[in-house]
């Protein structure tokens, strides 16, 4: 098996910041602002009307580009959490023309001419909700293992949720959002040493108190299962960055883990939300940035979505994680 | 002699199947004190009882209203005429908050005591206690007197406080202290007609809404079906036997533990097509301080199934870190040859049955 690195990490928020008591009065929310609160949320970011998720993946790709970390792509992969993000065409012109076309205006496919990633091709991934930011890493791993003259995948992910939607899912503060990496065959700041997904079709339609209720047990399998994958052990580990969730969610699954709850890394939470498959990508770069993450750590990326949809991602630091952090 | 047998509590649970165990296998008259507001509401369980006792009950009961709360409870009750008194009233929720818990369980019971000291014809003053009067403590439970040993609910507290004051008349009257397990069905085919945390724990764990078992898996739960337990009540109310404190359940080596049950009920659940399509997996067991980290968690979880049912399951969670083994070998030595249900198999049964009727969705209970 061929090493494949993983690094980049870069996101993009909604222009507008918004407090949760505000978001509250304006009846977007299905818990009370009190309630969110109490749970560790306070603003979250949500795109003005004009801005698509398409601006929010375009905004990503932009800074890898202009910091010239973008490169010579060989494939993008582009996923989505809800699968209407993954149409950058105007629906009115499908009402209008009835010509499904428009339906298949693939946002993956303008970021590959907006961009001049003429080399690359795009793959579109759209049902694995909150996790595909990790599916995609995962995704990307797997290529750079068969096609031989490949180096470098862009994984992009970016939602904004459509005009009227309530702001929150299973009790989580939601943020529109997009954020980007890159995975490779060269040399980065993060070694990928292994990636594991759960599904379970016969909750796919679990109501909220379904998906938070069968979180513990499947987060824990999840972590359990990556780790005898990786041939690791909780006490391998040295960050858990995870998707911003109620705060206490954590703290009984570091117990139940075994993993200090000092080594888990959400900072973004209280300022971001959860924005939905970017959670860990935020975090993660919040956690480089502040410098404590050492060549040979080990860091574990974990998410549940819906499908239901549990992925859990290893990075193990290289001697480039310096450089990296303080570039990133 | 024929004598008079007050029940409190007669339209509750068990007070309804001791009074139909009473009036099948005994010959005395039996006075139905039930809870009634006005007297609308007393000649609605009137007419519920007498739909419920059938033909047995006529000439031989009388309903009466009190209201172990007040003063005037039991005022209208000739004194002379009682023989024995089956205390079953009570507020029996878990999450019973401390002031109604004390004014009904443990100043109610008072207030039978008192009454109970004017019956000059008092064979026998019997008190359904529950065995979690134990309340935090570990280890072998004998049938003892208690002190305070702390306690996990304000609803253990209290039966413990009304016990307390039933055994502080030991010498003056025939006390008898009948401490109940956890009922969890009617009977040995496992129709299940009063919910508690036992089957609210499990309908979380069915419906996917709950991933981690409190408790210390080697916890000893003691279960009981109400035909068992009316049985060994109606046995213990023989003049002929000694008054005292007795535990009503299985012996210790026939009673299972936590770890146990919740692979029986697993067993079952993973049978039925519709939880094996959910994919849910079994419980992760957790501690206590992440338990208690959940129910704030859950506090947040406003309107939605989980709050509502973990508010009903969490004041007796404690309980499963706390294991203890209840002796019963004065219940064994007055009811000899006795049978308790096994336990496996009643929670099988009784898992099976609360799949069918979804939890008592789709059963016409009577109530
Ligand atoms: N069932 C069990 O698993 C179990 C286990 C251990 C111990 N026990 C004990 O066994 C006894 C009977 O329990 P159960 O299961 O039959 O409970 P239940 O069905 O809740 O019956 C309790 C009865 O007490 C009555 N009551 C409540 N407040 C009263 C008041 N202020 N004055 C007079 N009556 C009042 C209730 O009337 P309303 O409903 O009209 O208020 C009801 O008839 C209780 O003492 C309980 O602590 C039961």
């Amino acid at each position: 098996m061929t090493d494949v690195f993983v690094d980049s990490f870069v996101y993009s928020l909604g222009e507008r910041k918004i407090h949760v008591n505000e978001t509250a009065a304006a009846g977007r929310l299905i818990s009370s602002a009190q309630d969110l609160e109490s749970a560790g949320f306070r603003w979250h970011h949500v795109c003005e009307p004009g801005t698509t998720a398409y601006d929010l993946a375009k905004a990503v790709t932009g800074e890898l580009a202009d910091s010239d970390r973008l490169g010579d792509v060989d494939a993008i992969v582009y996923a989505t959490c809800l699968p209407l993000n993954g149409n950058a065409g105007d629906p009115r012109e499908w009402e209008r023309t009835r010509d499904v076309k428009y339906l298949m205006d693939f946002p993956a496919s303008r970021l590959q001419a907006d961009f001049g990633l003429h080399n690359a091709v795009v793959i579109g991934l759209n049902q694995q909700a909150c996790t595909a930011m990790l599916g995609s890493v995962r995704l990307a791993q797997a290529m750079l293992q068969v096609e031989r003259d490949w180096n470098r995948v862009l994984c992009v992910t970016a939602d904004r949720f459509p005009e009227g939607a309530k702001y929150e899912q299973a009790y989580n503060l939601i943020s529109d959002g997009a954020a980007a990496c890159v995975v490779s065959r060269q040399p980065a700041a993060f070694r990928l040493v292994t990636v594991h997904q759960i599904t379970n079709g016969g909750l796919g339609q679990a109501g909220d108190d379904e998906t938070v209720g069968s979180y513990f047990a499947y987060t824990h399998r999840l972590v359990r299962e990556t780790l005898e994958r990786a041939g690791l052990t909780a006490a391998d580990l040295d960050w858990v960055v995870t998707q911003n969730t109620n705060d206490k969610a954590w703290q009984i699954l570091a117990r139940l883990l075994g993993v200090g709850f000092e080594k888990v890394f959400f900072s973004s939470m209280p300022d971001v939300g959860h924005v939905i498959s970017a959670d860990n990508m935020v975090n993660l770069a919040e956690l480089l940035a502040t410098g404590q993450v050492c060549p040979g750590q080990r860091i574990a990326l974990i998410m549940a979505g819906f499908g239901l949809n549990w992925q859990c991602v290893i990075l193990e630091a290289t001697e480039a994680v310096a450089t990296a952090a303080a570039r990133d | 002699m024929r004598g008079t047998t007050l029940i409190t509590g007669a339209d509750g649970y068990l007070g309804r199947r001791l009074t139909a165990a009473l009036l099948a296998d005994g010959d005395d008259d039996l006075i139905l004190a039930v809870r009634a507001k006005d007297n609308a509401e007393l000649t609605a369980k009137q007419d519920r009882l007498a739909r419920q006792l059938g033909q047995d009950a006529v000439g031989r009961t009388r309903v009466t209203a009190a209201d172990l709360s007040l003063d005037d409870a039991l005022l209208d009750i000739d004194t002379r005429a009682i023989t024995r008194i089956v205390h079953a009233a009570a507020v029996t929720r878990f999450n019973v908050e401390r002031d109604i818990a004390q004014r009904v369980n443990v100043d109610g019971t008072v207030r039978l005591r008192a009454f109970a000291a004017r019956c000059d014809n008092l064979q026998r003053l019997a008190m359904l206690s529950t065995l979690y009067a134990a309340g935090r403590r570990r280890g072998d439970i004998h049938e003892e007197r208690f002190d305070d040993a702390g306690f996990v609910n304000h609803y253990e507290w209290s039966k413990w406080a009304a016990e307390d004051h039933v055994l502080d008349a030991v010498g003056d009257l025939p006390v008898s202290v009948l401490r109940l397990p956890t009922l969890i069905a009617d009977d040995d085919s496992g129709q299940v007609t009063q919910y508690n945390a036992f089957h609210n724990t499990l309908k979380l764990f069915y419906y996917g809404l709950l991933s981690l078992l409190p408790g210390d898996g080697t916890t000893p739960l003691s279960l009981a079906t109400a035909t068992f337990t009316t049985s060994a009540v109606t046995r213990l109310l023989d003049p002929a036997i000694a008054g005292g404190i007795y535990h009503i359940c299985p012996d210790p080596a026939d009673t299972a533990t936590l770890d146990q049950l919740i692979d029986i009920a697993f067993t079952v659940f993973e049978r039925d097509a519709g939880f094996r399509r959910r994919g849910l997996i079994r419980p992760l067991p957790c501690d206590q301080e992440s338990f208690e980290d959940l129910l704030d968690a859950a506090d947040l979880l406003r309107g939605g199934p989980i709050h509502q049912s973990l508010s009903s399951v969490s004041p007796f969670a404690h309980q499963l870190y706390l294991p203890k083994t209840f002796r019963n070998d004065a219940l064994r030595a007055a009811w000899p040859g006795y049978a308790a249900p096994d336990p496996i198999a009643l929670a099988e049964t009784t898992c099976i049955r609360l799949i069918e009727s979804k939890w008592g969705r789709r059963t016409q209970e009577t109530p």
